[in-house]
């Protein structure tokens, strides 16, 4: 069974509040200074959930792929370490700037090129955008069925044994492979990687996939294929105003709150 | 300069126990003896006709004990190398002496001090009694007459009654006492041991009495009474009237039944944790020479087969032939924050469980690797970490070296627990979810923080200018993880900061460039990580030409003082108490203002037992008008940990209890208004433990640093 991990570099959740900044002339996030961008906590998971996958069925492998900065690197090699066995970059300036849709197509044809591919996991969503469609896009350009959310995947009966989680329960599914399965964070915690696997990730190389590679036309990708368009990135503000009521007595401070709360029509 | 209110126990320094006292004694009647008339003197071997049992008897004790040497040896010698060991002779030599012979680790529990000393003195002079009637027996040297042999009977008989007090403490200790801790693994041989020297004690006095009887009670009147215990217990068999044929009858099977117990009692050194006699003076000559705090450093770790210590084989062969030095007196266990806690680890136990490990496995890969030169690894299916040693046994360990201090046999309890968290990290990636965490936060954010909304300059605001650190000024003041992004600690952290302005230090900070120095990674077993994290820092401090560093938090200091020199990184190490301890001693800094409180001192472990600060923050409180300082029963080197050593600060606790309840309780218990210590995380434990164990807010004890008391003293009360 070859199991494809989509995985993205994402700037850490982390950060503390006040050096988070944006570039609001470009609706770009400023990177913090000092702060490394980590792996989207959900693509983790779903590396968990292949990598158990992989150990329940002796001869399967995991291929991990991540579109993204030449930084994604260290992403990739988080998921070598814990066991994955090859890793792969789509790294190319074309692929930039776009949304999920774009995203999917370019993950999509990686997932093609490496041809004998079983099944795709994917996070439930990237943990800096929140959107959680390109497993759902990647499926659709694959043709391939979905299961979304899920909190179980094994292996069994016609493919797959997946269980979703519903807002009120739980949805058990089989599916047929090839098929898509997004993971969320109830499947559990990725695992901690063994420092022979670190050491071993370390010396594998990276698959390097330009545009080129992977046949696509530039005007579908990155920002030019992008359908979705970003209007405006601003930090929201917050703020308090306090007002003191003025009296000598308590009472007096009392019926002045009262006369105030009025105005606002509040009472 | 004030000194504390109350004087604590200090850690015991003087050498030789109560050899002086029992010196004086036989000084005073060896001048006696010398004063004596007449030529005085026996027949060795009087009435017993058999001296070839004696050497036959030695024969056999010697010849057990070079069997027990080497089956013992050979199950060490599938360890490790253990490299250092022949390094500072000296050193070594003087803790064999004061650590083995005088044994100063035996007299902290002063009850076993006496009684330990009672029996061991006992001991060696009896030996050396019965060497010199072997050697006036079969050698040409004749010297067992005249005054010496008045002073040879004396001291004979002196310490021979010592020894007996010694075996009556232990019987009163053993079976007449409610103390529980050398009942925790109590076995056969326990019973053997001080039964059987007593018994042999006895004999003797019986042997030499019912000789006096016949050949001196009525011969020599005035040689008898120097044998005063013999000579008593011969005044009253005198009683009975028993016929000459009777007393030699009684004598001849007195001397089989003492010798034979005599050499019985030698022969179960082979066998027993009697074999402490050697291993626990050999142990000490072992035992390191540097600091208690330092871990040691994995060279070429990524040249290694398997990381840390998963097999038996693994470990050096000192910490195998430790394990055979362990007594089983559960002093270790006694003193061992997680197991007052009721938590999965007894040191005792896991040494024992460790010991029983070896003999079982041992003889096997002792055998494959004689045959294959190989180590090993796969011939035991038993896994050393996870079935010999449980998971939560090694995590629930704090590092906080209380056993170590303790353990009167020279056993480091705390490297081997380590070495087999290192196995279970990075080997074997068996990690508590929360340590985990913290160890992936390491990796990825520089700190063990996880979730923290604090950035390593917020505690700067409002300070005014905050000089940066940039090799001009004399001092980097080293603020930490805990002392910047736990909110607690800001306060600690602006109080020395304040403090170092005011003493007019030339000082600065690395702000947003301090990362974690590594020391979490270290203790929780990922030893990898912190060298990556240890090497970064000392690049970054060589960069910067830092030398000389005050550091907010007695785990940074350990790590910057004990632990970066094995990574080249040598700098002057300051923690915050010693330095403003300096400042009030010099007059930089004035405490004018008086802070009327009452206050109780915890020493962390980290700065007391692992580096020996235990005055510079008491100075400091006794320098503080109107503080009054009242201690803890556990104080100085047997203060017991807050809980949060060794990791455990980023960690669930499995157990009865929670150590920081114990330690808040015993801080409540002091009725002082506020709980002082030094540490980032030991005021954490105590912010969380002292209303779990005291509910209601009124009256409440609060925790605070040394700074925070010291900062109220120099700027007033409330002052910010």
């Amino acid at each position: 069974m070859h199991i494809v991990v989509c995985a993205k570099q994402i700037p850490d959740p982390e950060t503390p509040p006040s050096a988070f900044k944006i570039d609001a002339a470009n609706n770009k996030v400023i990177p913090a200074q000092g702060i490394a961008p980590v792996l989207s906590q959900f693509d983790g998971i779903a590396a968990e959930a292949a990598l158990r996958i992989k150990e329940a069925n002796a001869g399967s492998k995991v291929t991990v792929i991540s579109m993204g900065a030449e930084s994604a690197q260290a992403a990739i090699k988080q998921v070598l370490a814990m066991g994955a066995d090859e890793g792969v970059l789509l790294n190319d300036p074309a692929f930039e700037d776009g949304d999920s849709h774009t995203t999917a197509t370019v993950l999509a044809a990686a997932i093609k090129k490496l041809g004998d591919v079983d099944a795709v996991f994917c996070g439930r969503q990237a943990a800096d955008w929140d959107m959680g469609q390109v497993g759902l896009l990647i499926a659709e350009d694959l043709g391939w069925p979905a299961a979304i959310i899920a909190k179980g995947v094994t292996t069994g009966g016609a493919g797959l044994q997946v269980t979703r989680v519903l807002e009120n329960g739980f949805e058990s599914l089989e599916a047929p492979l090839p098929a898509v399965v997004t993971v969320s964070n109830e499947f559990g915690e990725p695992r901690y990687p063994k420092l022979p696997q670190i050491m071993a990730a370390a010396k594998k190389t990276v698959t390097n996939w330009k545009i080129a590679d992977l046949g696509l036309d530039a005007g579908a990708v990155g920002k030019a294929g992008s359908r979705l368009k970003l209007e405006r990135l601003f930090i929201p503000e917050k703020g308090g105003k306090v007002e003191l009521m003025e009296g000598d007595t308590p009472q007096a401070q009392a019926a002045a709150l009262v006369a105030r709360l009025k105005a606002e029509k509040i009472l | 300069m004030l000194q504390p209110t109350n004087v604590p126990e200090r850690p015991q320094r003087h050498v030789g126990g109560w050899w002086g006292p029992a010196v004086g004694v036989s000084a005073l009647g060896f001048y006696a003896a010398v004063t004596a008339e007449g030529t005085p003197g026996r027949e060795i071997g009087f009435n017993a006709d058999h001296p070839w049992a004696v050497y036959a008897f030695m024969a056999a004790l010697v010849g057990l004990m070079g069997y027990g040497f080497v089956r013992h040896a050979g199950l060490w010698m599938v360890g490790r190398p253990t490299p250092g060991l022949l390094r500072e002779i000296p050193h070594r030599l003087r803790n064999a002496a004061r650590l083995g012979l005088a044994q100063d680790k035996v007299r902290r529990d002063r009850y076993a001090g006496i009684m330990h000393w009672c029996i061991f003195s006992s001991i060696v002079v009896l030996t050396i009694v019965t060497a010199q009637v072997a050697i006036e027996a079969d050698f040409p040297l004749k010297f067992l007459h005249g005054p010496y042999y008045l002073f040879f009977s004396f001291y004979g008989d002196l310490f021979g009654v010592i020894g007996l007090i010694g075996v009556g403490m232990a019987l009163y200790r053993r079976y007449f006492s409610d103390f529980h801790r050398i009942r925790w693994d109590e076995r056969v041989e326990d019973h053997l041991i001080i039964l059987g020297l007593g018994l042999v004690l006895l004999t003797g006095f019986l042997l030499e009495s019912a000789r006096i009887l016949v050949t001196e009670l009525d011969q020599h009147p005035d040689w008898a009474p120097w044998s005063f215990a013999s000579y008593a217990l011969a005044l009253g068999l005198d009683v009975f009237d028993f016929s000459e044929g009777q007393i030699l009858w009684l004598h001849t099977w007195t001397w089989w039944v003492h010798i034979t117990m005599a050499f019985g009692w030698l022969g179960l050194i082979v066998f027993t944790r009697l074999d402490h006699l050697f291993f626990a003076p050999v142990n000490a000559f072992f035992l390191r020479t540097d600091s208690p705090g330092r871990l040691a450093k994995i060279e070429d770790i990524e040249q290694q087969e398997v990381f840390g210590v998963g097999y038996i084989q693994d470990f050096t062969w000192k910490q195998l032939f430790e394990l055979d030095a362990c007594v089983r007196c559960g002093r270790c266990s006694e003193v061992c924050p997680a197991n007052i806690a009721g938590q999965p680890l007894s040191p005792m136990h896991l040494i024992q469980d460790l010991k029983g490990h070896l003999a079982n496995v041992g003889p096997a890969i002792q055998r494959h690797q004689h045959e294959t030169g190989e180590i090993g690894r796969e011939v035991s299916s038993v896994a050393l970490v996870g079935d010999v040693i449980k998971d939560e046994t090694l995590w629930a360990c704090r590092t906080c070296g209380a056993c170590v201090q303790e353990c009167p046999v020279m056993i480091e309890h705390v490297p081997t627990i380590v070495d087999m968290r290192r196995f279970l990290v990075m080997n074997e990636a068996r990690i508590p979810a929360t340590a985990q965490a913290a160890l992936e936060n390491l990796e990825m954010r520089g700190h063990p923080w996880r979730g923290t909304a604090l950035e390593r300059t917020t505690w700067m605001e409002g300070l005014g200018d905050v000089p940066i650190f940039d090799g001009s000024q004399e001092y980097l003041y080293w603020v930490g993880c805990s002392g910047s992004l736990v909110e607690r600690n800001l306060p600690i952290t602006t109080a020395v900061f304040r403090l170092l302005r005011e003493a007019g230090t030339s000082f600065g900070v690395l702000g947003q460039e301090e990362t974690c120095n590594g020391d979490p990674a270290r203790r929780l077993g990922n030893e990898y990580l912190y060298q990556i994290l240890a090497q970064q820092l000392i690049e970054t401090f060589k960069a910067k030409n830092v030398q000389k560093v005050i550091t907010n938090c007695p785990h940074c200091f350990n790590t910057f003082k004990n632990e970066y020199p094995q990574f080249d990184g040598h700098f002057e190490v300051l923690h915050h108490t010693e330095f403003l301890a300096g400042a009030l001693q010099n007059g930089k800094l004035v405490a004018k203002h008086t802070v009327a409180t009452n206050v109780t001192y915890h020493d962390s472990c980290y700065l007391g037992r692992l580096n020996g600060v235990y005055d510079a923050p008491r100075q400091i409180i006794s320098m503080v008008h109107g503080a009054n300082l009242t201690e803890m029963q556990r104080n100085l080197s047997k203060g017991l940990c807050c809980g949060a050593g060794g990791g455990n600060m980023w960690q669930e606790e499995v157990g009865e209890r929670r150590v920081n309840h114990v330690r808040a309780e015993e801080a409540v218990r002091t009725g002082a208004e506020s709980v002082i210590s030094n540490c980032p995380f030991c005021i954490q434990m105590f912010e969380d433990g002292v209303p779990a164990v005291h509910p209601e807010e009124e009256g409440r004890m609060k925790p605070f640093d040394v700074a925070e008391l010291l900062e109220q003293a120099v700027f007033g009360p409330g002052a910010r």
